[in-house]
């Protein structure tokens, strides 16, 4: 039966090309807008630590002004002090920890391995952090491993590749144990990790949620050695006296981001109170002024917190939506028209006997068959859209604005479930035709 | 004269097709004109004055390869060999305004406080910094040699002197005498006599509440947040760009060297602004396109249906004026529901709009302009069809359908 309305339907869209290709324009343009703003919105809402959403947490202390509580949504500062985080580092409560921040720097080959000598020097966007980094959040390694214990406390110059940043400078080779300059100072490879690059950039929130994660991998015990100042936000509340870099270590300033891997509800519990019995001590030493309170949020709440789905977003979907709508009502009208001239035809059928669910049927998937040829034409246009939008945001959000085919079977879906609702009150309305009035016409 | 009533009639016969008409009006609207109210903020906001000549500013920055590296030495060569390159105008060491990156601070009129800082964005600068960043001196002067310190972060150096933003000296002067009078950092009583005022400069985040107090201070930084501001002559940027890259290379190889003009990077922070200007403005097209395409359907479907009807009145006098205007009427009818419906729609919206995402209140003049474009919209898609109508012959009301 659904093969021969199927040919019904291809048959009569024939007969009325114009109507029909203004049907499918309405729909695929509709789904088009719609899917495109979804589709970012989708792409934007994933959460790549999902898999350890129960047992990873982020770490927020308040350690801020007395006078007002910093201005973000949670109240907190997102980072922590740098005296905070290495002592929070000693505690042997969680699985794994890390400590870390943005920054970066020249690297190139070591000039001894430099032999063509044609490779100059480029910058590379560094994640200096503790050890604990690729266990804590699952980064699989190419080769080698993570740096040695004592990497976190001492400057130990050893560095982790990434995949691409191993194929610039070593051809993809295994690099272990080679040497490549950074910042002037030679560092031993130590591993590579394989591709890794969660979009929204889960991890780090406050460096552009959608840009490129690191292309090395540094250990936390260089601070000193370097004098390193973050690649990323650094934010104070009082005014201090800052005549050294020692003072910047020990200033009240937050830079660090901190992560915490609690695997059972006994290892949370004594967390917290650690987390509790430290602020009190540091309380009773005249620090963390505020009223006691610190945070450990989840991956999923984390990205939720920093709003990764911003305002404009979200506006977006609403209207792509309200666009739909449009298109719907659009197509519903024109069904309207379309079926009401073949009403002659629907009389005849019902006079030869056929069902008012029959007739019904057959309509319903003559709009279907719209929705279809809609659904694949607005599968091209949201595809132009999402490239209009990468052009726009000049490369920001390139690891967003792109489809994947659970979206583009949404995109299918959304259209033919929108045409047959648009085909919904049409279909019935013919199906309701008295089939006696035609057959006196004719 | 106007056959109101048996349009009307003719109409109730139809009255879900024309509801359906009246109700795409009327949801387009809605859209249309909460879009254009999005649309015009963010024109608005993209052509502000930034207070600094950004067509002509290329910015370059270098990161040493060398671990120990005497920056401000590098600084001072740079410079001098910068300020001699044909085409550049004005050169200084500082931070590149309007990109996103920079850094803040909270300034009082009175020594000693920690509450209710206004809050402002801080360069530093040497004696050349109006002039490179191109900006207006409104009052005071700008710093001197004499004024410059050459500091870092971490060495404890406290400005004694800075030029402030007009902006900036009246939020901190209400009284409009900010000329001559200290600032202090918070808790500090260290006095910061304001020396200059320039016209305007939106600072590193313009798209900030507070963007526009901006506050500059007499030193050059030893720190890796730096960048060269060098004005080049008007037309001239492209060719210092290049010669910057080419120069600041060679003057010393052991570095990577970065150049960029400033206008890529503003552009690049409105880039979010720009898409949503681009994509409404996309939207709204598609949408008046896709709603004149169903008036333009359905107003051939109902002519094609009443064809007969048509050949009467014409077989019993009615002249083709009087046809077109029977279905221009028809249309103006509906439009004219539509747009009711649709100015309600449009402030509903707007109250969602405003109250979930911030965005500005809708004018009811711009939703009066909306309405009057959506209503020419209508009738010119009506237009054509109902000028056909007109050709049917009289003698269609002798033939069967």
């Amino acid at each position: 039966m659904l093969g021969y309305y199927i040919s019904l339907a291809l048959r009569s869209l024939r007969r009325t090309p114009v109507l029909s290709a203004l049907m499918v324009a309405a729909i695929a343009v509709g789904v088009g807008a719609a899917m495109t703003t979804l589709t970012l919105n989708y792409m934007m809402s994933r959460n790549a630590l999902e898999h350890k959403d129960d047992v990873l947490y982020a770490l927020q202390l308040d350690n801020w002004d007395p006078h007002e509580a910093d201005d973000n949504p949670s109240a907190m500062p997102w980072q922590v002090t740098y005296k905070d985080a290495i002592s929070l580092l000693r505690s042997d409560i969680p699985t794994h920890q890390v400590a870390m921040h943005r920054w970066g720097g020249p690297i190139s080959l070591d000039p001894s391995q430099n032999s063509g000598g044609e490779m100059r020097p480029f910058t590379a966007e560094a994640r200096v952090t503790s050890r604990d980094f690729f266990a804590l959040f699952d980064i699989p390694f190419l080769y080698g491993g993570s740096w040695q214990g004592d990497a976190d406390t001492s400057p130990v110059q050893q560095i982790v590749l990434s995949e691409s940043t191993n194929n610039k400078l070593f051809n993809g080779e295994n690099s272990v144990g080679r040497t490549v300059n950074f910042s002037g100072t030679p560092f031993t490879v130590v591993g590579v990790i394989e591709h890794w690059q969660p979009s929204p950039k889960v991890h780090d929130l406050n460096n552009g949620s959608f840009n490129k994660s690191a292309e090395i991998f540094l250990p936390f015990g260089l601070h000193r050695s370097f004098e390193i100042y973050p690649w990323g936000n650094t934010n104070g509340w009082k005014p201090e006296d800052i005549n050294s870099y020692e003072d910047q270590l020990g200033s009240e300033y937050v830079w660090i981001q901190y992560w915490v891997q609690l695997d059972s509800d006994e290892q949370r519990e004594r967390y917290r109170e650690y987390l509790t019995g430290f602020i009190r001590e540091q309380k009773a030493q005249g620090r963390f002024p505020r009223p006691l309170k610190f945070g450990l949020s989840k991956p999923s709440e984390w990205l939720q917190l920093n709003e990764v789905v911003d305002g404009d977003d979200r506006m977006l979907n609403w209207l792509s939506l309200a666009f739909l709508l449009v298109c719907l009502v659009n197509a519903v009208a024109l069904l309207l028209a379309k079926f009401l001239r073949k009403a002659a035809e629907a009389g005849v059928r019902r006079a030869l006997g056929a069902s008012r669910k029959a007739v019904f049927s057959q309509h319903l998937v003559e709009s279907g068959c719209i929705g279809l040829a809609g659904g694949l034409i607005g599968i091209l246009l949201t595809l132009a859209g999402l490239a209009l939008v990468r052009q726009l945001q000049m490369g920001y959000l390139d690891t967003v604005a792109s489809m994947d085919w659970l979206m583009m079977l949404s995109a299918i879906g959304l259209a033919i479930l929108s045409s047959l609702l648009a085909g919904l009150y049409p279909a019935w309305r013919i199906s309701r035709t008295n089939p006696s009035i035609y057959l006196k016409t004719q | 004269m106007l056959e109101l009533r048996p349009i009307l009639s003719a109409l109730w016969r139809h009255k879900i097709s024309a509801l359906l008409i009246a109700v795409q009006l009327g949801l387009t609207l809605a859209i249309v004109g909460n879009a254009t109210v999005v649309i015009q903020e963010r024109i608005e906001r993209i052509a502000r004055p930034t207070g600094v000549a950004v067509t002509d500013i290329v910015t370059a920055q270098f990161m040493p390869i060398a671990k120990n590296y005497d920056r401000l030495e590098a600084f001072r060569l740079d410079l001098d060999m910068i300020r001699q390159l044909p085409g550049v105008a004005a050169a200084t060491v500082s931070r590149a305004p309007l990109t996103g990156g920079g850094s803040g601070t909270g300034l009082y009129t009175a020594p000693n406080q920690e509450i209710g800082a206004t809050g402002g964005a801080q360069f530093w600068g040497d004696e050349h910094l109006i002039d490179a960043l191109g900006m207006k001196l409104v009052a005071g002067r700008a710093f001197t040699p004499n004024d410059i310190t050459e500091a870092s972060f971490s060495s404890g150096w406290r400005p004694n002197m800075a030029i402030v933003t007009q902006q900036l000296a009246d939020k901190l002067f209400a009284n409009g005498e900010a000329l001559g009078q200290s600032i202090y950092f918070s808790g500090e009583d260290n006095p910061i006599e304001i020396v200059g005022i320039v016209e305007r400069n939106l600072g590193p985040w313009p798209n900030s509440h507070n963007a526009g107090s901006t506050v500059f201070f007499p030193a050059v930084m030893d720190t890796q947040w730096f960048d060269y501001v060098v004005r080049a002559e008007p037309g001239q940027r492209e060719a210092v760009a290049k010669l910057l890259e080419e120069k600041l290379a060679e003057r010393d190889p052991q570095r990577v060297v970065a150049v960029n003009l400033l206008e890529d990077k503003l552009d690049r922070y409105y880039a979010g602004d720009n898409t949503m200007i681009q994509v409404l403005s996309g939207v709204v097209s598609m949408l008046t396109f896709i709603v004149a395409l169903g008036i333009v359907g359905l107003t051939v479907f109902w002519i094609t249906q009443r064809q007969k009807q048509i050949g009467v009145r014409r077989a019993l006098g009615a002249s083709r004026s009087a046809i077109s205007r029977y279905f221009l009427l028809e249309n103006l009818m509906i439009a004219t529901t539509g747009i009711v419906l649709g100015t309600a729609a449009a402030q509903i919206f707007n109250r969602f709009l405003a109250s979930e995402f911030e965005q500005p209140a809708l004018p009811l003049s711009t939703t009066a302009i909306c309405a009057l474009i959506l209503f020419g919209i209508s009738l010119a898609a009506a237009l054509v069809p109902a000028l056909r109508a007109a050709n049917i012959s009289p003698a269609m009301a002798t033939r069967s359908v």
